[in-house]
């Protein structure tokens, strides 16, 4: 099932029980975090909230926690709400399969109801913002899609991107922006400031729920994320044009902020509680000036509450970190069979794979260090055998304690690229990286001493799927 | 969201004790709180938040900045060199039709 806007995925959330109504007047810090903080404690079927009485606002309403459980992502991608981990990354994977679908271009946006331009475009007569941790700067903007162009090629739609970047409010006009060096966005800004000029963006806030999801996905630079979006929707994702910068903008946003990335102008920003589970540094970063906001009829704001994983961050950047690099490394290397990439957005990456010949685990760990993701992001790959599950951890331990052995099964690579946020880099941006073979050496790496190895029964499979019914119909 | 008056801030940035503070709004619900910023280091914060975000005496260590500080904050990502130069051109470079 495909959601059109924001409003009716909430609908759904509601109808499944996963949509919790808080009816007591709140304060808008401390307690709007607080309890989005301590929402995905609640388990893998935490509810997303909603607030619309907060102290000292007429008419806000604001939605957290919408990602923030398997269940409330099974149900985005229109899967039943009890669909498992593993089972929901392998229904991604089928549906990527699909990639592209081109976009569906239609009239009369939600977002067109309102407008503010120029010196009216005041971004606090239009959102009821609140600050997350006690440590950030300010208000945040961290679950909107922010659209832009390359300015060496606008015309080409691939080279269009659509991402989450972290968004501080600085001024009534004025926003900051985290564009990551590895990230798509950064290359546009370098192509615009090179040249001496602003960079266009739109910004597009409380969307459709596969519209955050893949504007997280760790695409290719030539990927566009809408087409990814009709394919994982299994219908053409809804779009429009902004009135001011003609982005391509979802259809069903509750909120579009347009204005310019300003070329070559920094300024402090910070610091901010990261999805790495710790605080960035204050450092001079770009500047958003806004021109026009447009947004529906009492727009809800959606916002993500991130900190110390898991929080809804980590659920949100799952399975869209896993499925990329897994289409990527089955390119080259078909032997591999499951990635896991689901913890702090694949610092760690663990991927089960067969082997041709001796030594070939630590090529596929070389390999995901070099995927475009893995440049920015993964500094220590765990590689498993074929019939190791990466989500059951629990068998990785198990891998790594007979199999590995660390005289020849660590693989250090000194000073590689990761993003400035990763803490372990003692200069930010550069770290060592690490590959863990504890993959079953096979010749001629005859190392180790493994007799034949204890499977699982042939009846397993049949028992568990008896055990099951068996249990849910106590 | 609202337009009432700003009132005169009495304390110094919580985070870097800086005397200028600008009013940037007030609740629409009048007299409920006020939104404010360091013209200086840029925090931003509500006056209704908790001590430990508000007060420079009850402010975190760990969070503080100086001066020092925000002068030598690493840019990122860092400006490129001009290609050539030559001036701003607002939104030309989006104003092509865009072909899904």
């Amino acid at each position: 099932m495909a959601y059109d806007d924001f409003r009716g995925f909430l609908d759904a959330l509601r109808k499944e029980g996963q949509l919790l109504h808080i009816d007591d007047e709140v304060m808008p810090e401390p307690d709007i975090a607080a309890a989005a903080n301590a929402a995905p404690r609640l388990g893998g079927h935490a509810p997303a909230l909603y607030f619309d009485r907060v102290k000292g606002f007429t008419d806000a309403r604001i939605a957290l926690n919408v990602h923030g459980s398997w269940a409330n992502h099974a149900l985005a991608l229109g899967l039943p709400k009890e669909t498992g981990t593993k089972e929901q990354v392998e229904e991604f994977i089928r549906r990527w399969d699909t990639f592209p679908v081109t976009p569906e271009w239609r009239e009369n946006p939600v977002w067109a109801e309102n407008t503010l331009e120029g010196e009216d475009a005041d971004i606090f007569r239009v959102l009821p913002l609140i600050r997350l941790n006690d440590g950030d700067g300010g208000f945040y903007i961290d679950k909107a899609a922010v659209i832009s162009k390359d300015p060496a090629d606008p015309q080409h739609s691939g080279k269009q991107n659509v991402g989450i970047y972290r968004i501080e409010v600085k001024g009534r006009r004025t926003l900051a922006i985290q564009p990551v060096p590895m990230h798509d966005i950064a290359q546009h800004l370098h192509t615009a400031e090179e040249r001496g000029e602003d960079l266009p963006v739109a910004i597009a806030l409380g969307n459709e729920p596969v519209i955050s999801i893949v504007a997280s996905t760790p695409m290719e630079y030539e990927q566009n994320e809408y087409e990814l979006a009709g394919a994982l929707r299994g219908a053409p994702a809804p779009v429009s044009r902004a009135p001011l910068t003609g982005l391509p903008v979802p259809w069903g946003s509750e909120v579009v902020i347009e204005g310019v990335i300003e070329g070559r102008r920094r300024e402090i920003e910070g610091p901010f509680g990261e999805f790495t589970g710790h605080y960035s540094g204050g450092r001079n970063m770009p500047v958003i000036r806004i021109d026009r906001i447009s947004y529906r009829t009492a727009p809800i704001f959606e916002h993500l509450y991130l900190g110390m994983p898991w929080t809804e961050v980590d659920y949100l950047i799952a399975a869209n970190t896993c499925v990329p690099l897994y289409k990527q490394l089955r390119r080259d290397f078909p032997e591999v069979q499951a990635v896991n990439a689901m913890y702090t957005h694949g610092l760690v990456v663990i991927v089960s794979t067969k082997k041709r010949y001796g030594g070939f685990a630590k090529a596929v760990g070389m390999r995901v260090l070099t995927t475009p993701h893995g440049l920015g992001y993964a500094a220590t790959v765990i590689v498993v055998d074929e019939d190791v599950d990466p989500f059951d951890l629990p068998q990785v331990m198990w891998a790594l304690s007979t199999k590995m052995n660390p005289a020849g099964d660590l693989v250090r690579i000194p000073n590689l690229s990761v993003l400035e946020l990763a803490p372990q880099a003692s200069t930010p941006g550069i770290t060592d990286k690490l590959i863990i073979d504890a993959t079953t050496p096979v010749a001629p790496d005859n190392r180790g001493n493994y007799g034949t190895q204890v499977r699982d029964l042939p009846e397993t499979a049949e028992w568990l799927t008896r055990l099951r019914q068996l249990a849910a119909t106590r | 969201m609202s337009d009432t008056t700003p009132p005169r801030p009495a304390s110094p940035c919580p985070r870097c004790a800086h005397e200028t503070i600008e009013h940037i709004t007030g609740s629409p619900v009048p007299g409920v709180w006020e939104v404010l910023q360091c013209a200086r280091c840029l925090y931003m914060w509500r006056t209704s938040e908790p001590a430990r975000r508000t007060r420079r005496d009850a402010y975190p260590e760990e969070f503080m900045l100086t001066p020092e500080d925000i002068g030598a904050a690493p840019e990122v990502p860092a400006v490129p060199p001009l290609l050539r130069a030559r001036g701003r051109n607002g939104y030309q470079v989006t104003g092509s039709a865009y072909t899904p």
